[in-house]
């Protein structure tokens, strides 16, 4: 099978594998990155501060993007935000998608790593006199964000591979290009393991940056 | 006159009423302690005044200013604790802060103090509880009775009217208490108004001078403290005393 018209495909295939891979792939998880972490930290803080009405508007929220398949609200997008006149590219509504669905669950994360903080912290903040803000911003967020960023890099490795979804309503991605490499050479298989292969290395990068990240944001002083 | 006074405080968890009706006066430079067997409604009368609690009932004078405790507005409250200092029993020091951060924390943040202001001061206080050498360091890394320490030095930065002290040594081991009442005994020496919640007697007997014995959600005695060591006048407190002598 590994021969030498096999070979030059893949190594013809494979910067323009990565060329999408870094064009679309990667920038696509990376924005659906940051802005899920907004969603959910600001979800997950209406939920600890227990604010009446938007806490019940987030939990109705998370309740609906965790009960339904990605796949489905990628095309419940496509298909139905033109219907209410909002037109935008495929890329900029697979971002949005994958914003909303992934900061349902990392809001979750993120409440559970704030609820982990001991309430001593909160009542040691006041007694300083600082306001609910300030110790939010200071105090709990940062040593949440601690306790969550292994869970949520967990998300974001998972979307890079989830991103392939995006196929779906036609953007273009590293999967996508993949598939039609192999279907103009008719060679499938070996261009299949390939692009498996660039996901797996996309991977093993963040893991690596997971653990630098790790280490920058410390452990206040434990296990050093 | 006064400078805090407490007068009828109430509070109920659940159908335990823990606080039945207390009344309390400091003045001044008083260093007033609270002694009572466990469950007698001292720390929560301190976590009431100082509204990490919010008491269903009672008047609260301070600073010249009456408040409804069961019915205080969040700005009043911010303004009464940035005149206040809280000594936890568990120390509660910022996990994620340093020794001097959180000492700077609640100058630079809550009362926009510049920082390079906030850092002498930090070093002025934890000079005071003998911490200066630890100021880089993480709460983790220190002693019980080290972030004891720091904890009070955090409380004294704010130049508070008043420091509250819930049962500051009860997590402590015996050395660790004494150096942590070492800081508390020179505080004391230095005028400073001090409530507290302890069950170091000998504390209570040499330092304060005036002490407050609850049991039951109700004072049961107060007075001097000499003259409640010496002469205890109820039964209740007589066998308090005979029971923690040793």
């Amino acid at each position: 099978m590994l021969n030498e018209k096999t070979l030059e495909l893949l190594m013809s295939s494979f910067p323009k594998i990565l060329e999408y891979g870094l064009k679309v792939t990667l920038p696509l998880a990376a924005l659906a990155f940051i802005l899920s972490t907004v969603i959910a930290v600001l979800v997950a803080m209406v939920q600890y501060a227990d604010v009446p009405v938007i806490k019940e508007i987030c939990r109705l929220y998370i309740w609906i993007i965790r009960g339904t398949p990605l796949l489905v609200q990628l095309m419940v997008a496509f298909y139905g935000l033109p219907l209410l006149g909002i037109h935008s590219n495929p890329f900029v509504m697979a971002v949005i998608v994958f914003s909303i669905n992934e900061g349902a669950y990392s809001a979750e994360t993120m409440r559970a790593a704030m609820e982990a903080v001991p309430a001593g912290q909160l009542e040691a903040g006041y007694c300083v006199g600082m306001n609910y803000m300030q110790i939010m911003w200071h105090i709990i967020l940062p040593q949440a964000f601690r306790t969550a960023f292994p869970s949520l890099f967990n998300a974001l490795i998972s979307m890079v591979k989830d991103t392939s979804l995006a196929s779906s309503i036609t953007v273009v991605e590293m999967f996508t290009r993949t598939k039609q490499l192999a279907g103009q050479s008719y060679n499938y298989l070996p261009l299949y393991i390939e692009v498996a292969l660039v996901y797996l290395i996309f991977c093993t990068v963040l893991t690596f940056i997971q653990k630098k990240g790790e280490k920058i944001l410390g452990s206040y002083g434990q296990r050093k | 006159m006064a400078l805090l006074q407490v007068k009828d405080i109430k509070k109920t968890f659940g159908d335990n009423e823990v606080l039945k009706g207390v009344s309390i006066e400091v003045n001044k430079g008083d260093v007033v302690s609270v002694l009572g067997p466990s469950g007698s409604g001292k720390t929560t009368l301190l976590r009431c005044i100082n509204f990490l609690e919010k008491a269903d009932g009672g008047r609260f004078v301070f600073d010249g200013r009456e408040y409804d405790l069961s019915d205080i507005s969040k700005k009043d409250i911010a303004a009464i604790r940035k005149k206040t200092g809280f000594v936890f029993q568990n120390y509660n020091l910022f996990a994620n802060k340093t020794v001097i951060q959180n000492v700077t924390l609640g100058l630079t943040s809550a009362r926009k103090i510049p920082s390079k202001e906030a850092e002498n001061i930090a070093i002025d206080v934890l000079t005071k509880v003998g911490m200066e050498e630890f100021r880089d360091y993480y709460p983790s890394q220190l002693s019980g009775g080290q972030q004891q320490r720091v904890a009070i030095a955090r409380a004294l930065a704010t130049k508070p009217e008043i420091l509250y002290f819930d049962e500051p040594t009860s997590a402590l081991d015996p050395q660790l208490t004494a150096e942590v009442l070492e800081v508390m005994r020179k505080l004391a020496s230095e005028g400073m108004t001090m409530i507290v919640v302890t069950h170091e007697m000998g504390f209570a007997k040499d330092v304060s001078s005036h002490v407050i014995f609850m049991a039951d959600g109700n004072i049961v005695e107060e007075g001097p403290a000499k003259e409640f060591f010496t002469a205890p006048k109820q039964a209740r407190t007589k066998e308090f005393l005979r029971l923690t002598e040793n």
